[in-house]
């Protein structure tokens, strides 16, 4: 297997002088072409800000990443906005998706940032939303659908330009349980079937059964790595409760 | 406690209020401005002829009314700062504080930048009063002089007023506050557009305009049965006619749409209605020129009934603009698609439509005041170049006495008066006489007397000795005649094609004493009053002596040069003492209308009259635009908070930050261009057809070049107004959005 996305002593600090917060604190992880990756943790465990580094919406202080093979710590500022649109793929908590575009428009709106010709635009966007389930709320506006299918057409606009990798930060957080069990089969069927590498951050356990591999934050450091491999996702669930058991259950003891 | 919370609270959010403060201070400094020249203390230097009482009454009036348009803005100012600072009235609830609270401490921070605002208003209104000085004394041709404009009753007058609206506003603004929930405040910056759904106005306006639809065509066919006559000309017929039809089939349309409405959309429907009412704005626009170009008889109130038509037209039709343009700009990009998956132009269409359905209300009214405004700014100098081009025409005398024989029957009545009660007034009043001619106007037929009718009435006579000495009087050459010769003198107004055609048909005329020739020396243009004419004729004709001294006299005029102006005072006791003798009512037994007009009075009504119409106009002109410009500036400014939160997505999809201001500077302006276009638009057509209406009169009393070049600084001032809006919303916007 291809190595996708590669971390090399990844740190970042906020503040300055002697009032130093490090948000992540030297994190180093390699991800294969197709892998499914979770990143688990409490709340300020850095989660966030380590999927902000990776989509270069935030800058590493220390450390590189590679995509591809292509240093994004490197990038320059100009060029930042060109290798977002070309290589990741974004799926939010709350959705953004835009209200005064059509959910079709919303999903078309990735592939004309592309330049993508347009004539290929709306075979394309028919093409995702049928797989994706979606086909028949195309003309709706994202008020007029429900938060599953909004998150839908999300995942739909993230994977339409094939991005050698798609970041999902909480995508079921504001999703019913239904509605979260489907958006997560769903996201699956993305990268069992479509072979897309997808890292996604997530706090529930339930979400993070889908995926193959889960990195657990805790305090800006890898905790402890844990692999799916040949279990069930029902034995996964029960490994990954344990595994945060014991990251809470550390604290007890120092307590 | 609170006080000390509301004070470091307005300080430290100042910023917030900056748009709130510097609107509140332009309405404030417009209003003291143009108040202050009505104060009592206020004394400009225009001369003992001129009474200035005339301007100030007057000129109040005017601006109480324009100002309560003012109090229409302060509340959109106050609106958009609820708006923004809904957030932080949910955290201070939740905090636990009232709502009540929370809203009197709004409530106190706006009066406190309203204070400020009235302060700071006040001063630049001393500064900005100089501008109105300046005009005015101008209007007096006095020299300007720098005058300290600080009075006590209009700082009152300001503050009163002010106080008064932001008590008013700002307990409006108590109520909404302690009404909305804290979940909606809360939540008030993270809400999206509203549903792009639309209100119901435009079907309520096409109903409107369907009922009017009827007035219109009842008036057209009424008009038709008592004022056609078949031997008019094709033009007046079409007229006639278009004026019927176009209206009927305008509400036809509105009829058969009702009936097939499942199957034609409401769109469609507008969009016929608009095509129609322009027909329809084509043919209510001829009726006035059509009128004065055959000379028809409409009945009373015609014109007046066809401008209204007019304007009901021109506001129907932009309505029906500004509601299309979203639809029109959706259906173009559904049938467009290789330009609406260009770059991010899907983005920009959904942001252009959204605001154009949801506030497609808004823009039709600004557009409308936008219109209004413009007309104002251009009608002003047009209408006071012809008050004062009038003026020069019509008081060339310092006293002028005249008369009419319209309702005279009998020719034993005629006036025969050397109105001696005004050689009494002067030698009492010791005031110097330059020149002083009384002499007779005649008719060249005396069958022609009784000739009443409008258009037919006689055209009357000066003998040439009389003709001369008033030319003297003006400065201008005598002029001499041959025995059995005629000349023609001629009013200012006269159109060239008119006067080619008078003396072309009037080679030769017969009178009571023979038949006269056109002299070779035709015709006079010179401006020797307007008061020598006989009614309705634009024509005087100058007979050799011998030939008038036997002709019938029908009115008796006299003119009086002084060698000093009469004082104001002076001159207003002449007019009361000649009119108690020399009534201009017809019914004082003979029949005679006698009329007195002196300069003073003339100049005094005349200046003071145009100063107010243009201050007024001015001053409409300048808050209408304001209001207008600061309306469209915060319909952008408000929705900063969505608008950061879209154009975030677009950051997060992989736009750069050159394509995102790029993009910002499209959409603000498509918002600011599409209103303005529009106004622009319909602005040239109507100030266009108002020139038109009044081309004679500016022909002859202001000059197309005089009036072209007012016009044209009057445009540059506003788009110079308009870019300075457009830049600091620009900065502004750009600032919320990218920050």
């Amino acid at each position: 297997m291809n190595e996708i996305l590669k971390l090399e002593h990844i740190q970042k600090y906020y503040g300055n002088g002697g009032n130093i917060t490090k948000a992540i604190d030297d994190i180093s992880f390699s991800v294969e072409k197709g892998e499914f990756i979770g990143i688990m943790g409490a709340s300020g465990s850095g989660k966030t800000t380590l999927l902000n580094c990776i989509s270069s919406i935030d800058t590493a202080s220390a450390g590189h990443i590679y995509l591809d093979g292509t240093d994004v710590t490197e990038i320059k500022e100009k060029e930042l906005a060109r290798f977002r649109r070309v290589n990741l793929g974004f799926v939010f908590q709350d959705f953004n998706l835009l209200d005064t575009l059509t959910i079709s428009e919303n999903i078309a709106l990735a592939l004309t940032i592309n330049k993508v010709p347009a004539a290929k635009i709306d075979i394309r966007v028919e093409e995702i939303a049928k797989t994706l389930s979606i086909a028949d709320i195309l003309n709706k506006y994202p008020y007029q659908v429900s938060g599953g299918q909004k998150q839908r057409c999300a995942c739909a606009r993230a994977i339409i330009n094939n991005p050698k990798l798609i970041l999902a930060d909480e995508p079921t957080g504001a999703l019913d349980s239904h509605s979260s069990q489907m958006l997560l089969s769903t996201i699956q069927s993305i990268n069992e079937r479509l072979g897309a590498t997808i890292l996604m951050v997530t706090h529930d356990v339930f979400t993070a059964s889908y995926a193959n591999r889960i990195l657990f934050l805790k305090d800006g450091r890898i905790f402890t790595e844990l692999l799916k491999g040949d279990n069930t996702r029902k034995a996964f669930f029960e490994k990954i409760l344990n595994v945060l058991t014991m990251i809470g259950g550390g604290q007890t003891d120092v307590c | 406690m609170y006080a000390k919370f509301v004070f470091r609270n307005a300080k430290r959010s100042a910023k917030d209020y900056l748009v709130y403060v510097v609107t509140m201070t332009i309405c404030v400094m417009l209003f003291y401005a143009f108040l202050s020249i009505t104060s009592k203390y206020y004394n400009p230097d225009i001369g003992t002829e001129y009474e200035f009482t005339l301007v100030s009454d007057g000129m109040k009036i005017a601006i109480c009314a324009v100002t309560l348009l003012l109090l229409f803005l302060i509340r959109y100012v106050n609106n958009y700062m609820l708006r923004r600072k809904q957030k932080e009235f949910a955290i201070q609830s939740v905090m636990g504080m009232e709502q009540k609270t929370v809203a009197w401490i709004f409530f106190t921070e706006t009066f406190l930048m309203g204070a400020v605002s009235i302060i700071i208003g006040i001063f630049s209104g001393i500064f900005c009063s100089q501008f109105i000085t300046g005009m005015l004394l101008s209007a007096y041709e006095q020299d300007y002089k720098l005058s300290w404009t600080f009075f006590p009753d209009t700082v009152i007058l300001t503050i009163c007023f002010f106080s008064l609206s932001l008590l008013a506003v700002g307990l409006l603004n108590v109520r909404t506050i302690r009404k909305i929930k804290i979940i909606d405040m809360l939540y008030a910056d993270k809400q999206n557009d509203p549903h792009i759904n639309r209100s119901r106005y435009m079907p309520v306006i096409a109903i409107l305009y369907t009922i009017f639809l009827i007035f219109m065509t009842v008036t057209g066919i009424s008009k038709m049965y008592f004022y056609s006559d078949p031997r008019f000309p094709v033009p007046v017929h079409i007229m006639f006619w278009g004026n019927i039809i176009a209206p009927a089939a305008s509400f036809l349309l509105s009829i058969v749409w009702c009936i097939v409405r499942k199957k034609w959309s409401f769109n469609r429907y507008i969009l016929a209605a608009a095509i129609l009412s322009l027909v329809n704005i084509g043919f209510a626009a001829s009726v006035p020129v059509i009128q004065s170009t055959y000379m028809l008889a409409g009945g009373a109130g015609t014109l007046n009934s066809y401008l209204m038509f007019l304007l009901v037209d021109v506001i129907f039709w932009i309505c029906c603009i500004i509601y299309l343009a979203g639809n029109l700009l959706s259906e173009w990009k559904e049938k467009s698609p290789k330009y609406k998956y260009r770059g991010s132009n899907l983005f920009f269409f959904g942001q252009i439509i959204s605001k154009l359905n949801t506030t497609s209300k808004t823009m039709t009214l600004i557009c409308l005041t936008l219109v209004l405004s413009v007309f104002l700014f251009v009608a002003a100098p047009a209408l006071t170049g012809w008050a004062s081009g009038y003026l020069d025409i019509r008081s060339l005398y310092d006293v002028q006495i005249s008369t009419r024989y319209n309702s005279v029957h009998d020719e034993a009545d005629l006036p025969q008066d050397n109105y001696g009660l005004v050689t009494d007034f002067l030698h009492e009043k010791d005031i110097a006489v330059a020149y002083d001619c009384t002499f007779n106007l005649y008719l060249p037929n005396q069958e022609d007397f009784h000739k009443r009718v409008k258009l037919d009435f006689p055209i009357a006579a000066i003998s040439l000795s009389d003709y001369n000495t008033l030319r003297e009087m003006l400065g201008y050459e005598r002029i001499s005649l041959n025995e059995g010769e005629f000349t023609t003198q001629w009013k200012t107004i006269a159109a060239e094609k008119e006067r080619n055609e008078f003396l072309s048909n009037h080679t030769v005329i017969s009178t009571d004493m023979g038949i006269l020739s056109l002299a070779e020396d035709a015709c006079h243009l010179e401006a020797i009053g307007q008061t020598v004419y006989n009614s309705y004729t634009d024509v005087l004709y100058v007979f050799p002596d011998s030939i008038c001294d036997n002709l019938l006299s029908v009115m008796r005029n006299r003119y009086v040069k002084t060698e000093t102006t009469i004082p104001y005072n002076e001159a207003i006791y002449l007019e009361t003492s000649f009119a108690q003798k020399y009534p201009e009512t017809p019914d004082n037994g003979n029949g005679v209308q006698y009329y007195i007009r002196t300069s003073t009075q003339q100049i005094n009504n005349s200046i003071a009259g145009s100063f107010i119409l243009q201050a007024a106009f001015d001053y409409s002109a300048v808050v209408l635009m304001v209001i207008c410009l600061t309306i469209l500036s915060l319909q952008q400014l408000i929705d900063a908070a969505h608008y950061k939160y879209r154009f975030g997505v677009l950051r997060k999809l992989g736009v750069d930050r050159h394509e995102t201001e790029h993009l910002i500077l499209k959409q603000l302006a498509v918002w600011f261009g599409l209103p303005i276009t529009v106004a622009a638009f319909v602005s040239i057509i109507v100030v266009s057809y108002f020139f038109k209406t009044i081309s004679a009169q500016i022909s002859a009393y202001i000059g197309i070049g005089a009036l072209l070049t007012q016009v044209g600084a009057v445009v540059c001032i506003l788009v110079l107004l308009l870019i300075c809006y457009f830049i600091s919303t620009w900065i502004l916007f750009r600032k919320a959005v990218t920050e």
